[in-house]
């Protein structure tokens, strides 16, 4: 039996190879951290489910894409149907950060007419005396890009629940405003009205219910 | 590998050739392993394959097939060293000497490469440890490519293909392999930056669900489901990273033989084996389902699927085809992207001209009705100068006709009235103002009827204006000046608009000004006030400091009499208290003497009590005595009377006191020796203090004569010792 929620968001998780997305993803979707893992050959997919308030559910379906270049020819098809990203980098790597505005650049010119929301992350923010990244310039980088930025760590489990939940919730206002609309054909943003199961028909009754927004 | 050692049949050789090989610690794959104890099966497998890879040329050429099946048997695990080697035909290649200077070259992939090795087959003991042999050979091999083929270089995935061959051979000959593979095998062109191929094989995989899996191939499209979701390393890794590497090494086995034909059936027979499941789930079930369901499907073996794989239609012409279909459609693709960018910037390009335009069209527009306004207005002076012009005109030929009328009257009359020369000129002056006035009137009224014919003669512009916009060829000029007309409009309202967003700011500016004046304005109360207030305080805080310095000043004088008084009370105190001693001394003393007194007096009481009783007795006695005595004496005194009577009175005696004397001399001894026990004291009632045992008795016995008695008793004692008289002592001795 699934859970009810209010919409379904997918989001796209994007960034330099070796920076950390299926550690972060997996940190925030199984609660688990793998010191070693495969590489991501093409792309993941996870889900889970927040609450970012308390009765206001919110699935997110979340794409982890492989973050070597040659890659993007397969990824960049699912930027257009993703309504929220997370932009990592990683602290102690000082090339992920410079390549941010690459992977920005990436994503607007195949998302179009659409538009997603962005999240700096700067990952492995356990790893201080490593790190060359300023917290500082990170910040002005994001605010310069319209966006918010969180440091997180998987390994000790810093900020990773903060992460998803504040662009969730960034993207919730946004829907509920109407700045981002729901439409047909779009896989972004689903309402939980319709059941999204071709289950048993226990699902398809349970999914008439009213809307909750 | 030489071609005389391929010639050797020992299977025991060949076991500890493996032996000697790195890849003895590893525990793959299905055991037979260095073991001797082989099943019969086996063991002909065993001697079979032995031949197969000595004559190994002859099977390649004429039992294909027959090379073929036994693969898809499985070829066994000691063997697929050579056998792979032989089926990619990597033996003696040039490339070999090269490795080790290779190994010396650095790779711009290096870091890549680097960081990725510890991530490649992370649980399996040969690349577990890091900085472990594996991870080191894997990285030699993955750099030499990358060195060797500089297009493809390094891509994420390759190590799990190289991961596998060197589990079953040293890092050269893995090298090779591996380069082969990528040559021959199509795995360069899937692995290169464009992954062009990749997006081929998609294609044709997914052209080949929609043939025979059509049902789930419309569930897939209407769950937007794409084959890149699943099946992206299906194909770049051979399997190696869905399936366990058992089921994935035996796959591997096929895909060396028969090259990327047996993913797409391997795929599709997965697909086929999962339908029922699949079809009912939504896109997130569906790759939850591949993620965890699928790969634990095979872990009984690998036959099933490959059989499975085998029943799967693969036509190999059909995939040419749709490759050609494929390029087609990817070629229109790039076309189009390219014709969308181009028309992108172009469409930019175009906005910024139009955007350039509107603005010098605005301009111009801004001149032309300036152009316009300064037209009119020029106009209508020259209008109004016109008229003027013309009045005035008028006015100068109304006076030369009027100055010739009236020099023609003026000579007329002149001659005829000459001799009414007086009133010829006041007539004169007289008609001459008449006709002023009338010229002035006439005037007048021609500027009027002047007035009207301009106002009429505008009326008719302007109607036949209106006229004019009734014919076609004179729309655009309509249109245009309505558009000069709006435009003007338009700019009035800009500038009056202006002007007030100028006024606007001016309040503003003015409105701040007067905010700051007035915080201003404040603040100063406020500091003023403040530093009032600072003032009393200070004020008051002085007047509290001199009462403090005052109150302490008081507070000490008054300690210092305070102290004083103490020390005075103290003294007092001290004297008070000797005094107090003093005084209980004297009283001590005074209770002693009292107490002494007391004392005396007591014993005096008690004397005199004794001498009461002595005296009652002695009173008694004596009263007695007394009589006998003065019985005596008056005879005594009779008999001196009668004996002196003739001596005279001479030796009269004092008869103040009876001087009787005791002729009782034997009682004395007694009587005064109690009297001597109680007397010590002065005043001894009527008693004697004498030895003498005399008692003096007087007629009155006051105690204090006593003495005095004594003493006049002295002198008479020798006189009267014979008069003595012994008192009648009684034996009565009163004690005390």
């Amino acid at each position: 039996m699934e859970t009810i929620w209010l919409y379904q968001f997918r989001l796209i998780v994007i960034g330099d190879s070796t920076v950390g997305k299926s550690c972060l993803i997996r940190r925030f979707t199984e609660g688990r951290f793998a010191q070693v893992s495969d590489p991501t050959v093409g792309v993941d997919f996870f889900s889970r489910l927040v609450e970012i308030e308390p009765g206001k559910r919110i699935k997110l379906q979340i794409w982890d894409t492989a973050g070597q270049e040659r890659f993007r020819s397969i990824t960049r098809a699912y930027y257009r149907n993703s309504v929220g990203g997370l932009l990592l980098f990683d602290i102690t790597n000082r090339r992920s950060f410079t390549n941010v505005h690459n992977w920005l650049e990436e994503a607007q010119s195949h998302v179009q007419p659409h538009n997603i929301v962005f999240l700096l992350v700067g990952h492995k923010c356990d790893l201080e005396a490593q790190r060359q990244v300023s917290l500082q310039e990170a910040e002005k980088l994001a605010g310069a890009f319209g966006m918010r930025y969180v440091e997180t760590s998987a390994r000790e489990s810093i900020n990773v629940e903060k992460a998803f939940v504040d662009l969730t919730r960034d993207i919730f206002a946004l829907v509920l405003s109407g700045d981002i609309k729901i439409q047909d054909g779009w896989e972004g943003v689903k309402s939980g009205l319709v059941p999204n199961t071709v289950h048993s028909s226990e699902e398809v009754t349970k999914g008439n219910r009213q809307c909750f927004c | 590998m030489s071609l005389s050692w391929l010639l050797e049949t020992d299977s025991k050789s060949l076991r500890s050739m493996n032996g000697s090989r790195r890849n003895s610690g590893s525990s793959l794959v299905s055991s037979s392993s260095a073991s001797s104890n082989l099943s019969h099966l086996e063991e002909d497998t065993w001697i079979m394959w032995g031949r197969i890879v000595n004559e190994w040329e002859e099977m390649r050429k004429k039992k294909e097939k027959m090379l073929k099946d036994l693969v898809r048997k499985g070829i066994p695990h000691h063997f697929r060293a050579i056998v792979w080697q032989l089926l990619c035909t990597a033996q003696n290649m040039p490339i070999k000497d090269q490795y080790s200077e290779l190994l010396k070259m650095t790779s711009p992939c290096e870091k890549l490469i680097r960081r990725d090795i510890a991530r490649t087959y992370p649980e399996h003991d040969f690349f577990k440890e890091k900085d472990c042999s594996g991870q080191e050979v894997l990285f030699n091999v993955m750099k030499a490519y990358s060195l060797v083929d500089r297009e493809v270089g390094y891509c994420q995935g390759s190590a799990f293909i190289v991961g596998l061959l060197l589990m079953q051979m040293p890092e050269e000959e893995a090298f090779c392999v591996f380069v082969k593979l990528m040559q021959d095998y199509r795995l360069r062109e899937l692995f290169k930056p464009s992954m062009a191929e990749l997006g081929l094989c998609m294609y044709q995989f997914e052209s080949m669900i929609q043939e025979q899996l059509p049902e789930l191939h419309i569930h897939f499209q209407a769950q937007s489901f794409h084959t890149s979701m699943y099946a992206s390393s299906w194909f770049l890794t051979i399997f190696l990273t869905s399936f366990p590497l058992p089921v994935a090494t035996r796959i591997f086995d096929i895909f060396m033989c028969e090259g990327l034909e047996i993913v797409f059936r391997v795929g599709l027979a997965i697909l086929q084996m999962n339908q029922t499941e699949l079809i009912q789930l939504d896109m997130e079930g569906m790759l939850q389902h591949f993620q965890r369901v699928i790969p634990h499907q095979l872990d009984s073996g690998p036959d099933k699927v490959i059989t499975a794989a085998y029943q799967v239609k693969y036509n190999a012409k059909k995939m040419k085809k749709l490759e050609k279909e494929y390029t087609t459609i990817k070629t229109k693709e790039m076309e189009e992207q390219v014709e969308i960018k181009r028309l992108r910037t172009e469409n930019r390009l175009l906005k910024q001209r139009i955007d350039t335009l509107e603005k010098e069209s605005a301009s111009l527009a801004d001149r032309l009705i300036q152009g316009q306004v300064t037209r009119a207005q020029e106009a209508e002076e020259n209008y109004l100068v016109k008229r003027e012009l013309a009045t005035v005109k008028q006015q100068s030929e109304e006076a030369l006709a009027q100055l010739e009328q009236a020099k023609a009257t003026i000579a007329h009359p002149r001659q005829q009235q000459q001799p009414q020369a007086k009133r010829a000129p006041r007539y004169c002056e007289e008609s001459v103002l008449q006709l002023e006035r009338e010229l002035v009137q006439a005037r007048l009224k021609e500027a009027e009827s002047q007035c009207a014919l301009m106002e009429m003669q505008d009326k008719i512009l302007e109607v036949e204006k209106r006229n004019s916009s009734l014919p076609d060829d004179t729309n655009v000029a309509r249109l245009q000046e309505e558009l000069i007309g709006v435009k003007l409009r338009e700019a009035e309202a800009v500038t009056g608009l202006k002007q007030l967003r100028q006024q606007v700011r001016d309040l503003e500016e003015h409105w701040q000004r007067h905010l700051a004046r007035t915080r201003m304005l404040e603040l100063e109360t406020q500091n003023q006030i403040h530093s009032n207030h600072l003032r009393r305080a200070e004020q008051e805080s002085r007047c509290l400091q001199e009462c403090v310095q005052t109150l302490t000043g008081q507070n000490k004088d008054l300690h210092v009499q305070l102290q004083e008084i103490k020390r005075r009370q103290a003294e007092i105190e001290c004297k008070s208290k000797e005094e107090v001693m003093a005084v209980r001394l004297r009283e001590a003393d005074n209770i002693a003497a009292m107490a002494e007194l007391q004392q005396h007096i007591s014993e005096l009481e008690i004397q005199k009590e004794e001498g009461k009783v002595q005296g009652q007795l002695n009173h008694t006695d004596s009263s007695q005595y007394i009589h006998d005595l003065k019985d005596q004496i008056s005879e005594l005194k009779d008999e001196v009377r009668c004996l002196k009577g003739p001596r005279g009175l001479a030796n009269q005696t004092n008869f103040d006191g009876i001087h009787i004397v005791n002729h009782y001399v034997g009682d004395n001894g007694s009587y005064q020796s109690s009297d001597e026990d109680a007397g010590k004291g002065p005043g001894l009632p009527g008693a004697q203090q004498r030895s003498g045992g005399r008692i003096r008795l007087r007629p009155n016995i006051p105690d204090t004569d006593s003495e005095e008695e004594e003493e006049e008793e002295d002198e008479e004692e020798e006189d009267e010792d014979s008069l003595r008289l012994s008192v009648p002592q009684s034996h009565k001795s009163t004690t005390v």
